[in-house]
């Protein structure tokens, strides 16, 4: 059922996670999520820093062929729109890291649940150092009131 | 009464359950969230009671749909010799309720077999030797299984006699004051009959198979329990909670708890709020404690009413009449 409607969002693309993105690549990307459909002209006024033109037309094909990218051509200049939200290619990219240590070798796999668990141990421990803290200080209230 | 007549009935009952409790849940479904507002504006013992009446409210009357309407009606009315056969659409209605109770046993199945696994795993380790009263009187009043483990356990155990367990684990860690104030939070438990309302729940069919619709009324309805028990046990009283929120930190350092039934009562279950449990404990001046046991006579008092409503209901010929009418229409 979740690889049909993966394969329904990502119209059959299944594998899009394991393709990677280079730095402009995702910098492209961050715009079209934020500013939605845009040409190349506008992807180029949105970016941080001076590009050439077509360096960030051939980034944009790029991306299209990798099948991030959907474009149409209502006038004379092509105007691309992310396949995807940006929560369902960080979810994808998730799901692509956790499968790729499944994957792998015994000693990867449990290298990744002790990590795992050392995490969550980590923010228990944080956790119940802080309302022992509580603790501590409400019982100094109530000694406090006591004498008072 | 011949094997074709009963069948029928069967299919109706089924259907009919199904219809009722499927509308009836998925409508508390769609208001769960607004419940659960309403539940959290009431004190903990009657926001669980309310979540757990709401959450119940389907089967129930779907039961009470088919036990005092449908069943009656049909044999009543419905001609034995009668050669009518059973419609697709009430099939597939009945074929669902069959798979949405199926669902409901097999739960239960498992949570009663874990429950007894694990009981004759603490009879195995169970040390006869109590603690002293100066150790915990608590646990010397209740009789409680005192377990040679080391692990965070303090829990009740058994539906209708449930009994306390404890490991020494947990009786090395706290306090003897602290030990009493948990052994009263789960008394407190046992007072409601929280296990046994967890049987309830578990039995209780979803409104369609393998939905899991009531997932937030029932994980909230444990919240309150849980509330309502700390409440309970510490009886206002600011120092108690303080205990008792120390007792709980002291469990939780413990360690990995070890995985109970859905039929047990924990100190401290797997998917505690226990921040929330402690801030409850460190802010009271804690509400007055509501009473269990009188408060029950009420709710049960309007059970029995609602029952002999409907029965009356059945008792006059029309309304026999016509759910008969309705069950043909059904049947085809």
């Amino acid at each position: 059922m979740i690889r049909l409607l993966k394969e329904g969002v990502f119209g059959g693309n299944g594998n899009l996670a394991a393709a990677t993105l280079g730095p402009l690549e995702l910098e492209l990307m961050q715009i079209l999520w934020s500013h939605g459909e845009s040409n190349v002209r506008e992807v180029v006024f949105r970016l941080n820093r001076s590009l050439a033109y077509t360096t960030v037309m051939t980034t944009l094909d790029r991306l299209y062929k990798k099948g991030f990218l959907d474009r149409r051509m209502p006038d004379r200049a092509f105007v691309y729109s992310p396949r995807f939200s940006r929560e369902e290619w960080e979810r994808q990219r998730a799901e692509s890291v956790v499968a790729g240590w499944l994957a792998g070798s015994r000693p990867s796999r449990e290298l990744l649940f002790s990590s795992f668990l050392d995490a969550v141990g980590e923010h228990d421990v944080t956790l119940l150092d802080e309302l022992e803290k509580k603790i501590r200080r409400k019982r100094r209230e109530m000694r406090r009131r006591e004498r008072s | 009464m011949n094997a074709a007549y009963l069948f029928r009935m069967v299919c109706l009952s089924l259907a009919s359950f199904f219809l009722v409790n499927g509308v009836a849940g998925a409508a508390t479904t769609l208001f769960s969230s607004a419940a659960i507002r309403i539940a959290e504006a009431m004190r903990p013992r009657s926001a669980a009671r309310f979540l757990f009446i709401l959450r119940m409210l389907p089967s129930v009357l779907g039961m009470t749909v088919v036990l005092g309407l449908c069943v009656p009606s049909y044999l009543w009315l419905e001609p034995q010799i009668a050669s009518e056969r059973v419609g697709f659409a009430c099939l597939l209605l009945a074929a669902l309720a069959v798979g949405a109770c199926s669902q409901s046993l097999v739960r239960t199945a498992c949570a009663i077999g874990t429950s007894a696994r694990l009981r004759k795993e603490w009879l195995h380790t169970e040390n006869e030797a109590l603690p002293t009263e100066e150790e915990s009187q608590a646990v010397v009043d209740e009789e409680a299984m005192v377990v040679e483990k080391r692990e965070p356990l303090l829990a009740l155990s058994g539906i209708f006699s449930p009994r306390m367990v404890i490991s020494r684990g947990v009786l090395a860690e706290l306090s003897r004051k602290q030990v009493d104030l948990a052994v009263r939070h789960e008394i407190a438990h046992r007072e409601s009959h929280d296990n046994l309302k967890r049987l309830f729940l578990v039995l209780s069919p979803e409104f369609f198979p393998f939905v899991d619709g009531f997932a937030a009324l029932e994980k909230t309805w444990a919240r309150f329990s849980e509330w309502a028990a700390d409440d309970e046990a510490v009886q206002g009283d600011s120092q108690r909670a303080l205990s008792l929120a120390t007792a709980l930190l002291r469990v939780a350092r413990m360690g990995a708890r070890p995985r109970l039934s859905v039929l047990q009562t924990s100190l401290l279950p797997e998917d505690h709020d226990l921040s929330a449990r402690v801030d409850r404990l460190l802010c009271v001046e804690p509400p007055p404690v509501e009473r269990v046991s009188p408060s029950n006579s009420p709710a049960i008092a309007r059970g029995l009413c609602f029952v002999a409503g409907v029965l009356a209901l059945a008792s006059i010929p029309a309304t026999l009449s016509s759910v008969h009418r309705l069950l043909e229409l059904f049947l085809r």
